[in-house]
C-alpha cells in the first residue's frame, strides 16, 4: 500500500484533477462509456426500502451520470466490515455510520475531510450531537444525517382501564403511574435490563455521566454518587414490569412483547410503533407517546441522541460523485422526506418543522431538546463492543452491591477509553 | 421376555436420555421455525407443535438472494472440500505408505497446524488479500477454508488409509498393475467411507465460517455467503426468531440430510483405522 | 509396516521423489496460506499497528513493547489461567462422557443404538450459528425452557434466573453448549474403535473373572489408547481455541468471566483496533498450546519412529 500515503496527501487536488484519470472519467461519462457506478452503504432498517426506491430513480434522473447502487448493511460484525471497507483499495463511496462509531473511523486517516463543504451543506445548523462526533481535530469528516432519541410509547386502553388520564410529567409520578398500571396481566413497563441507551439519559439527568475528560485522559464515571441515582431510578422502574434483567431490548425484540398487548409501556424510538403495529395490527390507533419525564414537570429527560453520520472512504474511487449522494441525502428535499417517513429529527435544526404534525416525532422533538451524545472519544465504540454497563445494569438489578459493580463498570471503561 | 427387557431397562433409559439430549436444541429449533410467532414467545413453553405455519419459511426464502447466497456458500464449501480432499489424500497417502526423510517432521507441522490461531490471522489475512487483489471473491474464501481444513483432513485420511492393507496394493502391483491403478482400483474403494467422513468435516467448517466472509468479501454483496447473511434477521429491534430459526433450519438441512443419509458409512469409515494410527 | 518401495529395488529411484511430490501441494498450501499469514501476524506483533496502520499501510517496528505490555498486565493472565480451566473442564467432560456414550452404545441393540447415533450426528452437524442461538435461547432468563424446567422441578429460585448476568453461570452454559457439540465427534469415533476390538478378547478376560471395569482398564483402554490420545489431543486444541461460540453468547462476560485467550486476542485486535497487541496475544497463544500438546507430539513422534 505504498501509493495510499500519496494519494492521502493529494486528496484535495485529487479531487479536482481525479476525474479525468482514475475513476473513469466522472466529469466525462460519453468518453468511458457509461454513467460511474456509486456504491451507497445504509443501515439495515435505517430507512424502509420504498424511500430507497424513491431516492434512486429521483436522483438517477437528475444525474444521469452516476449509478446508485444501494446496499443494505447487517448490524453484525459491521465494525469489522467499514474497518475492512476504509483499508481497502476499492471501497464503497458513501458509508452510514452510527454516531458512537464514527469518531474511531474519522480518526484513523480512512475518511475523506469534508471540512471545505461544510458551509454548502448548512453545518452551522447541523444537530451537535451528530455534527461533533464526526469532527476531528476541527476538521469534519462525518456529514450529519438524522437522529432519533426515545420516546415512551404507551397502550392508550391499559391507561385508560388504570384510570390514568394524563402521560406523567415527572419522574415521580412515572413511578407512581406505572406501578398503577403493574396490576394482574398488565405489566406496567417492559424495560429490559441492560436498555442502556435508557440509562444513559437517567444518569444525565441526575448530573451525571457515563465517562468525563480530565485533561487529555477519559474516566469512567458510573461510580458517581449523580450516575448510581441514575441507576437507582431505573432499578425500580424496572421493578414495575417483568423485563428481563439480563437482557436488552432485542432479545427478545420489545416491540414483539409489546404487540401482544399486556405491557402499558415501552421506551423505544417512534419508529418502533410502527413495528408494534405491523405485528399486531389491532393496536392500530391504541399507541400514544410521552417524552421521557425529566425531573422537574416542564421539562423533558434527558436522552440519548441516537443516530448517523455519512462518510466517504479516502478509498472512494468516485469521491466527487459520492459527494452528490451525501448533499442530496443530507438537503431539504430528502431530509423532509426521510422524516416523515421515518418519524426522524432531521439533521438541520431549522428543518424540525416538518415533523411537528406527528404525535410520536413530536414527543421526540420535545426530548430531543434535552439530547446528549455519548462520550466523544475514537475508543467509546470499543466500550460498546464489550459494554461494561449492560453488565453493570444486569448486576445491580440482580442484587450485586451498586456501589461494587458501579466502580468495577467504571475501571473497565476508565482502561478501554484509555487504551 | 420380561426379565430381558428389565435388565436392559437402565441401559435403554440411558440410551434415551442420550438421545433427547442431543437432540432437542435442534428439535427446538425446527419447532420454532414452524410455530406461528405470538406461539414462539409464549409464557408455558410447549414441547408439541400444536399449530404449525410456513409463514418462516416464506419469509427466509423470499428474502433478498437466498438462492444466491445459499450458491455461493454451496460453491466455495465445495471448492474447499474437493481441494482438500485430493490435495491431503496425496500427502496422506506419502505419509501412510511410504519412508522418506523429512517424513516425521512433516507429521508433526501437520499436527502444529491444527494450533493455528485463526480468528488473529483475519487481519494479516486481509492485508495479504487487498494488496494481491484477491478481496471480494468467492475463490479466496475457498482457499482459506481449504487451509483450516487440510491438517485435520490429512490426520484422518492417514489412519483410514493406514486401516487400508498395504498388502493389497502390493499384491495387485504384484500382478503387474502399475502403482497408481493399484491405488485407484484397490485402496479408494475402501477408503470411501473414510473420504466421505472426512468431507463431511471439511463441509461442516466451511459452511459454517462467518468472520473471514465479513470481512473478504465487501463490496460484492452478491458474493455474500450464507453465514453472514443469516445475520440479517437481527435488526434495531430485534431478532425474529420464527425466520431466524427457519433460515438455521434450512441452512443446516443440506449438512443433516447428507450426515443421515450416510451416518451408517460414516461410522463404519470412522471404524479401525484411526486406532492403527 | 514397511513402505512397498522397499521389496521393488528397481524403481527405488523413481520412487525416492514420489514422496515429496505428492506432499509439494500440502507443503506449498501451508507455506503460502498459514505460513506466510502467520508470519505477517508475527511481523505486526513487533510493530505498532493500529487502524490507521492499517489503513494507510505504514508501520513502525517497536520492538518487543507489544508482548511487555501484553505480559505486564495482570489480566492476560487471568486470562490464561481461565483459559487452562476452561480447558480442562470441558476436555475432561467431553472424554468422560464420549467414553460412557461410546461403552453404551456398544451394547446397545442395533435399533437403539442407531437412534442414539442419529441424535449425535444431529447435534454434532448442526451449524454452530444455529445451535449457539438456540442455546441463548434455552437459557433465556424469561421464556427460557432451561428455567421452566427447573421451576418445574422445585428449583424454585431459577424463577426468572439470568444465566449469562452471573460469571459461573454464564461460564456453565458455554461449558454445557461445547460439551454437548463435541462429545458427539469424541463419542462416534471412539465407539467405531471399540468395534474394532475382537470379541475374544473380552470373553477371555470375563472367563478370566474380570469385572467391568477390570475389562475396561486392562483391555479395552490399552487398545484404544492411540485413538483415545489422537481424540484427546483433538480436543485440547478445539477447545482451547473455542472462539465462535463464546463470542457468540457472552463476547467474554460478564465481566471478563468467560474470557479465554482467542477471545481476549480477538477483542484486543478488533474492538480496541489494538491489532499489534492482538497479534502478541496470539503468538503468545500458540507457543502455549504447543507447550500443552507438546507431550502428545513427543509421543507420536516416539511412535512413528517405531513403525
Amino acid at each position: 500500500m505504498k501509493t495510499r500515503p500519496l494519494a492521502g496527501s493529494v486528496a484535495l487536488a485529487a479531487a479536482v484533477a481525479l476525474t479525468a484519470t482514475a475513476c473513469g472519467g466522472s466529469g466525462d461519462p460519453a468518453a468511458s462509456g457509461g454513467p460511474e457506478k456509486v456504491t451507497v452503504w445504509i443501515m439495515k432498517d435505517s430507512v424502509t426500502d420504498a424511500f430507497l426506491d424513491r431516492f434512486r430513480t429521483s436522483f438517477e434522473a437528475e444525474h444521469e451520470d452516476i449509478d446508485l447502487d444501494i446496499q443494505i448493511q447487517e448490524w453484525d460484525g459491521i465494525g469489522e466490515k467499514v474497518t475492512a471497507a476504509l483499508a481497502s483499495k476499492d471501497a464503497p463511496d458513501v458509508i452510514e455510520v452510527g454516531n458512537t462509531q464514527i469518531a474511531q473511523y474519522a480518526a484513523s486517516g480512512g475518511v475523506r475531510d469534508l471540512s471545505d463543504r461544510t458551509a454548502e451543506l448548512n453545518g452551522a445548523d447541523w444537530l451537535p450531537g451528530l455534527a461533533e462526533p464526526g469532527k476531528v481535530d476541527g476538521k469534519q469528516y462525518g456529514i450529519p444525517w438524522y437522529a432519533a432519541n426515545r420516546v415512551v410509547i404507551y397502550h392508550k386502553d391499559l391507561f385508560a382501564r388504570a384510570g390514568v388520564t394524563t402521560p406523567p410529567r415527572t419522574q415521580a409520578e412515572w413511578l407512581t403511574v406505572t406501578a398503577r398500571l403493574n396490576q394482574g396481566r398488565t405489566q406496567g413497563i417492559y424495560l429490559p435490563g441492560q436498555n442502556w441507551y435508557t440509562l444513559s439519559g437517567f444518569v444525565w439527568e441526575e448530573g451525571g455521566d457515563l465517562a468525563v475528560k480530565e485533561g487529555s485522559t477519559w474516566k469512567g464515571a458510573l461510580d458517581t454518587a449523580q450516575a448510581r441515582a441514575g441507576m437507582d431510578f431505573y432499578r425500580q422502574l424496572q421493578a414495575l414490569g417483568k423485563g428481563p434483567k439480563d437482557s436488552d431490548e432485542a432479545k427478545p425484540p420489545q416491540a414483539e412483547v409489546f404487540a401482544k398487548g399486556e405491557v402499558a409501556q415501552i421506551i423505544a424510538v417512534p419508529g418502533g410503533a410502527k413495528i408494534v403495529e405491523e405485528i399486531n395490527p389491532a393496536l392500530k390507533g391504541k399507541l400514544g407517546f410521552f417524552p421521557i419525564p425529566g425531573k422537574t414537570a416542564g421539562k423533558p429527560g434527558a436522552v440519548f441522541t441516537g443516530g448517523s453520520d455519512l462518510i466517504v472512504p479516502e478509498a472512494s474511487t468516485h469521491p466527487e460523485a459520492a459527494y452528490e449522494v451525501v448533499k442530496a441525502l443530507a438537503g431539504e428535499k430528502w431530509q423532509t422526506d426521510m422524516a416523515r417517513t421515518m418519524s426522524y429529527v432531521p439533521n438541520r435544526t431549522s428543518l424540525a418543522r416538518v415533523i411537528q404534525d406527528d404525535a410520536g416525532t413530536a414527543a421526540m422533538a420535545a426530548g430531543a431538546a434535552q439530547g446528549r451524545a455519548t462520550p466523544n472519544s475514537p475508543q467509546w465504540a470499543a466500550v460498546e463492543a464489550t459494554n461494561p454497563i449492560k453488565q453493570y445494569m444486569t448486576a445491580v438489578l440482580t442484587g450485586t452491591d451498586p456501589a461494587q459493580a458501579a466502580a468495577a463498570a467504571s475501571q473497565s471503561i476508565t482502561k478501554t477509553l484509555g487504551s | 421376555m420380561t426379565p430381558r427387557v428389565l435388565r436392559r431397562l437402565p441401559l435403554n433409559t440411558a440410551a434415551a436420555l442420550v438421545f433427547v439430549l442431543a437432540v432437542f436444541p435442534v428439535y427446538w429449533m425446527v419447532l420454532t421455525a414452524f410455530r406461528p410467532t405470538p406461539d414462539i414467545q409464549s409464557e408455558t413453553p410447549r414441547f408439541l407443535p400444536v399449530s404449525v405455519t410456513l409463514e418462516h419459511f416464506r419469509n427466509a426464502v423470499a428474502a433478498d438472494g437466498f438462492w444466491t447466497f445459499w450458491r455461493n456458500s454451496l460453491l466455495v464449501t465445495a471448492g474447499c472440500v474437493v481441494l482438500a480432499l485430493v490435495v491431503a489424500l496425496a500427502a496422506a497417502f506419502a505419509v501412510a505408505r511410504m519412508n522418506w526423510r523429512g517424513r516425521r517432521g512433516f507429521i508433526l507441522m501437520v499436527f502444529i497446524a491444527q494450533v493455528a490461531p485463526w480468528e488473529a490471522l483475519l487481519i494479516p489475512m486481509y492485508v495479504i488479500a487487498r494488496d494481491a487483489d484477491l478481496l471480494d471473491r468467492l475463490a479466496t474464501l475457498s482457499l482459506i477454508y481449504f487451509m483450516v481444513t487440510l491438517p485435520f483432513t490429512i490426520v484422518t485420511l492417514r489412519s483410514f488409509l493406514a486401516a487400508v492393507p498395504a498388502e493389497l496394493e502390493e499384491a495387485a502391483q504384484v500382478d503387474g498393475c502399475t502403482r497408481t491403478a493399484a491405488f485407484r482400483r484397490v485402496t479408494l474403494p475402501l477408503l470411501a467411507p473414510g473420504l466421505l467422513a472426512t468431507s463431511l468435516f471439511g463441509f461442516i467448517t466451511a459452511w459454517n465460517e462467518f468472520a473471514f466472509a465479513n470481512m473478504l468479501i465487501i463490496k460484492n454483496q452478491d458474493d455474500r455467503t450464507l453465514p453472514v447473511w443469516l445475520s440479517s434477521f437481527s435488526n434495531v429491534f430485534g431478532t425474529d426468531w420464527g425466520a431466524t430459526m427457519a433460515a438455521s433450519t434450512l441452512f443446516a438441512l443440506p449438512v443433516l440430510v447428507l450426515f443421515l443419509v450416510l451416518q451408517g458409512r460414516v461410522a463404519a469409515g470412522m471404524t479401525g483405522g484411526a486406532v492403527k494410527g | 509396516m514397511s513402505g512397498p518401495g522397499v521389496g521393488l529395488p528397481d524403481r527405488s529411484h523413481r520412487a525416492a521423489l514420489w514422496p515429496y511430490l505428492l506432499v509439494a501441494p500440502t507443503v506449498l498450501g501451508g507455506v503460502l496460506l498459514l505460513g506466510y499469514p502467520f508470519v505477517r501476524n508475527l511481523l505486526i506483533s513487533f510493530q505498532q499497528y493500529g487502524l490507521g496502520e492499517l489503513i494507510r499501510g505504514d508501520a513502525a517496528f517497536v520492538g518487543f513493547r507489544n508482548y511487555r505490555t501484553v505480559l505486564a498486565d495482570p489480566e492476560f493472565w487471568e486470562v490464561v489461567r481461565r483459559t487452562f480451566w476452561w480447558t480442562l473442564v470441558n476436555v475432561v467432560l467431553i472424554m468422560v462422557i464420549g467414553t460412557l456414550v461410546a461403552l453404551m452404545m456398544q451394547r446397545l441393540a442395533r435399533r437403539m443404538r442407531i437412534l442414539v447415533t442419529t441424535g449425535l450426528v444431529l447435534a454434532w452437524a448442526s451449524p454452530v450459528i444455529a445451535t449457539t442461538t438456540v442455546f441463548q435461547w434455552l437459557f433465556a432468563s424469561r421464556l427460557g425452557v432451561v428455567n421452566w424446567v427447573l421451576v418445574r422441578l422445585g428449583f424454585e429460585s431459577f424463577e426468572g434466573y439470568s444465566w449469562l448476568a452471573d460469571g459461573p453461570a454464564a461460564f456453565t452454559v458455554l461449558v454445557l453448549l461445547v460439551v454437548w457439540q463435541s462429545v458427539p465427534f469424541a463419542a462416534i469415533t471412539l465407539h467405531s474403535a471399540l468395534l474394532t476390538v475382537p470379541a475374544e478378547l473380552y470373553e477371555s478376560a470375563r472367563l478370566d473373572g474380570a469385572g467391568g471395569w477390570r475389562i475396561f482398564r486392562s483391555v479395552t483402554l490399552p487398545l484404544l489408547r492411540p485413538i483415545f490420545g489422537l481424540v484427546l489431543c483433538l480436543e485440547v486444541i478445539w477447545v482451547f481455541r473455542c472462539f465462535a461460540q463464546i463470542w457468540a453468547v457472552t463476547k467474554g462476560g460478564p465481566g471478563e468471566a468467560t474470557t479465554t485467550l482467542p477471545v481476549y486476542a480477538y477483542r484486543v485486535a478488533q474492538s480496541l483496533h489494538r491489532y499489534d497487541l492482538g497479534a502478541a496475544v496470539s503468538t503468545l497463544t500458540v507457543l502455549l498450546l504447543v507447550a500443552v500438546l507438546i507431550a502428545y507430539f513427543r509421543q507420536m513422534l516416539r511412535q512413528e519412529a517405531d513403525r
